[in-house]
């Protein structure tokens, strides 16, 4: 018996022992296999978190083709990562020697922004002027290309790039409408009026999310009803003081409650998550979804038993902004190949693809879209986006802010606090971001 | 006697009933799973959640295994619990050896520090692991992550087998101290074979634990090829988008195999975390 336990602790040992020195050999040959930077036999490390059937997927697929094609004896090595790590890792991975070439980011203060004031991106200024990048995007999709040497987003130096945009818009069931004899509306009011039809016959009529984000965008859309365009300015990029009970927010939180009272929105709502308000509509259960395009390219594979549509918010603002961007970090060690990577994603055969697969593309040629369905949300959003509509979205001025908008709204939802005191909560956490930007 | 087993019989059949209940309690998200699994996307987007599945739908599965190279990743996870379990059962037994039997002064003092560095948040540790990780070259490798366990393992471990060894029969030591046998003898053909059933449980422990992980893995696993089973499963929760159906598929293609080993090494589980006493 002690022979038994003596060998097979031995082998255990020597088993360890083997396992480690074999992992310790596999790291290194993989450091020493991706680290090329010579002329011949380089290699582009891109990242992205976009799934491979998305319209973002598929066309950065086919940029990756045509990369390899214009550059002979490059190869890409493309690898599909999680949101949750990019988002939680990225200020060490890109501190390191593991740095990417090219990754995809989130726009905005709190990510991109923090980044770019750790100095852990490139400066892409003077290639988006050499290859017109910044003629191609509007200036309000260029708000989140650009940030300041605080890591504030609206001007200073590029720091990314996007390729498509993204809005919030009006998901409808046609086939509820027609039953219900709803026209789709055209003003807020008649929006209203259609909203109270269907609660008038029983029906809720707007699928809502209260634990996460649709129901803050909500709120957001009803402010933007009686905002300008000095005000998004002055809530988004700090440009002015903002009265959190001025007209906007004060109409915001009045009306949802009305709507919850009205029967407009489900009380039990409060505690929907995205997901379950998505299938939800998907479902049939709801005539209107509002929430944003990110959705289209589900609602449009998975939708079989009615016909849908969607049309812009009634109002001159809605949420929306360019989608994640392209970025390049400093210690990436092919700039260059990253640079022309970003190009040929801006070019019209994939941006048309984009646009073609269920994306909005942000310099796409209208004609080559064919797809009724797809060309409606693209030229939705190109009128917002000439309207100087796009709003950006409620969560971004402070850190932490979104969970801040979720209780808030949740609270009018639930009707646990009046809109007034919902007000001076979600003002707080606003105003103590502003003081620490101050400093 | 009558009377008590009258009395009996119901409090039984309550206990029963409470543990199908908690039986069922916990099985539910299994059954969902595996129900969400097998079906389309269309299907779980027009039915939800609990409806039964039209057909076996394999799909999201075999997409799911290709997307991520999920051999490749099983594998990573089996190298680094299996090292890790291992590694951490060595170190455990080498000090609690010296804590649990040898009387190390201020070994009270010693298993306290244990203990606290065992209610240490992980988060707390990942900077300074980073920074650590990447001086030493190991950032971006499995021999960091499997330095990482074994170490936080065995703290747990320590602990633990510091306190079953104080309580070791002191009669065999004894006895084989005055047989002439050296320190390091005593430890492996005395102690370790006699607390098998102790030290088993606990390499099981470590295995599921380790193949548990995600927070340090997700730090420190950065390229894809070196990326453990939970870090693949994060690649399906998007910014705003969360396909349900392939999530379930994986999420049960991860748990197989943790489900599979406990299957086979239930036996020793079921033995407890007691040492077998003078034979």
């Amino acid at each position: 018996m002690f022979r038994v336990g003596r060998s097979a602790a031995v082998a255990a040992l020597a088993a360890a022992a083997l396992a480690l020195s074999a992992c310790g050999g596999s790291s290194d040959d993989s450091n020493s296999g991706s680290g090329g930077g010579s002329a011949e036999g380089r290699t582009l490390t891109l990242w992205h978190y976009e799934t491979g059937n998305s319209a973002m997927g598929t066309a950065w697929a086919q940029a990756i083709k045509d990369f390899e094609a214009s550059h002979p004896g490059v190869k890409v090595k493309f690898e599909e990562k999680g949101f949750e790590q990019i988002q939680k890792t990225a200020s060490m991975v890109l501190n390191s020697d593991e740095a990417p070439d090219i990754m995809e980011y989130n726009k905005g203060n709190a990510t991109a922004g923090q980044l770019s004031k750790q100095g852990l991106l490139t400066d892409l200024s003077e290639e988006a002027t050499k290859r017109g990048w910044d003629k191609l995007l509007s200036p309000s999709l260029q708000t989140t290309a650009k940030y300041d040497e605080r890591g504030i987003m609206g001007s200073g130096k590029w720091f990314g790039v996007p390729n498509y945009g993204e809005y919030v818009m009006v998901y409808y069931n046609k086939d509820m409408f027609e039953k219900a004899g709803v026209k789709v509306p055209t003003s807020f009011d008649e929006f209203t009026a259609a909203l109270d039809a269907f609660a008038k016959k029983g029906t809720t009529p707007i699928a809502m999310a209260g634990a996460e984000y649709p129901a803050q965008q909500l709120f957001y859309l009803l402010a933007l009803n009686k905002a300008n365009r000095a005000w998004i300015d002055s809530f988004e990029l700090y440009k002015g003081k903002v009265d959190f009970h001025g007209p906007e927010f004060t109409y915001a939180a009045q009306t949802i409650s009305d709507w919850v009272k009205k029967g407009y929105i489900g009380k039990d709502s409060a505690g929907m998550k995205a997901e379950d308000m998505g299938v939800a509509f998907i479902g049939g259960k709801y005539p209107i979804m509002v929430s944003g395009s990110w959705w289209f390219g589900r609602m449009q594979e998975e939708i079989k038993d009615f016909k849908w549509g969607s049309f812009l918010w009634p109002g001159q603002f809605a949420p929306g902004s360019s989608g994640n961007i392209w970025v390049v970090p400093e210690k990436s060690e092919n700039k260059d190949l990253a640079y022309d990577f970003i190009d040929i994603t801006m070019k019209k055969e994939i941006q048309n693809l984009l646009g073609n697969s269920g994306g909005v593309p942000v310099a796409a040629d209208p004609t080559a879209i064919t797809d009724a369905q797809n060309k409606e949300l693209i030229e939705n959003f190109n009128k917002l986006s000439t309207q100087d509509g796009l709003a950006f979205y409620p969560d971004w001025p402070a850190p932490g802010y979104y969970d801040v908008l979720v209780a808030g709204v949740q609270e009018l939802i639930n009707g646990s606090k009046k809109p007034e005191e919902v007000l001076d909560e979600i003002a707080q956490p606003y105003n103590d971001n502003l003081a620490d930007i101050a400093e | 006697m009558t009377p008590d087993r009258t009395i009996r019989q119901p409090g039984r059949w309550a206990v029963l009933a409470a543990l199908v209940v908690l039986a069922v309690v916990m099985l539910f998200p299994f059954v969902i799973v595996t129900l969400n699994a097998f079906k389309s996307p269309a299907e779980y987007s027009s039915g939800g959640p609990l409806s039964l599945p039209h057909g076996l739908y394999l799909d999201g599965i075999v997409a799911f295994w290709n997307r991520v190279d999920f051999g490749l990743k099983l594998w990573n996870s089996l190298l680094i619990s299996g090292v890790v379990a291992v590694a951490a059962v060595v170190l455990s037994v080498l000090n609690a050896y010296a804590l649990g039997i040898g009387k190390v002064r201020g070994r009270l003092w010693i298993l306290v520090l244990f203990l606290v560095a065992n209610t240490l948040p992980q988060e707390a540790l990942v900077y300074p692991l980073y920074y650590l990780s990447k001086e030493v070259g190991l950032y971006d490798s499995k021999l960091a992550v499997i330095l990482i366990f074994t170490v936080i393992q065995a703290a747990f471990g320590t602990y633990l087998l510091s306190s079953v060894l104080g309580q070791f029969p002191r009669g065999i030591l004894e006895a084989a101290e005055i047989d002439g046998a050296s320190r390091s003898r005593m430890l492996w053909r005395i102690v370790v074979p006699i607390s098998r059933p102790t030290l088993s449980v606990l390499l099981i422990f470590f295995f599921i634990w380790t193949w548990n992980e995600f927070f340090l893995p997700m730090v420190f696993l950065i390229a894809n090829d070196n990326q453990t089973v939970p870090v693949a499963l994060g690649v399906l929760q998007g910014e705003k988008m969360m396909d349900a159906t392939m999530s379930s598929a994986s999420a049960l293609l991860g748990i197989i195999p943790a489900v599979a080993f406990f299957l086979i090494f239930q036996r020793t589980l079921t033995r407890g975390v007691t040492v077998g006493a003078i034979k």
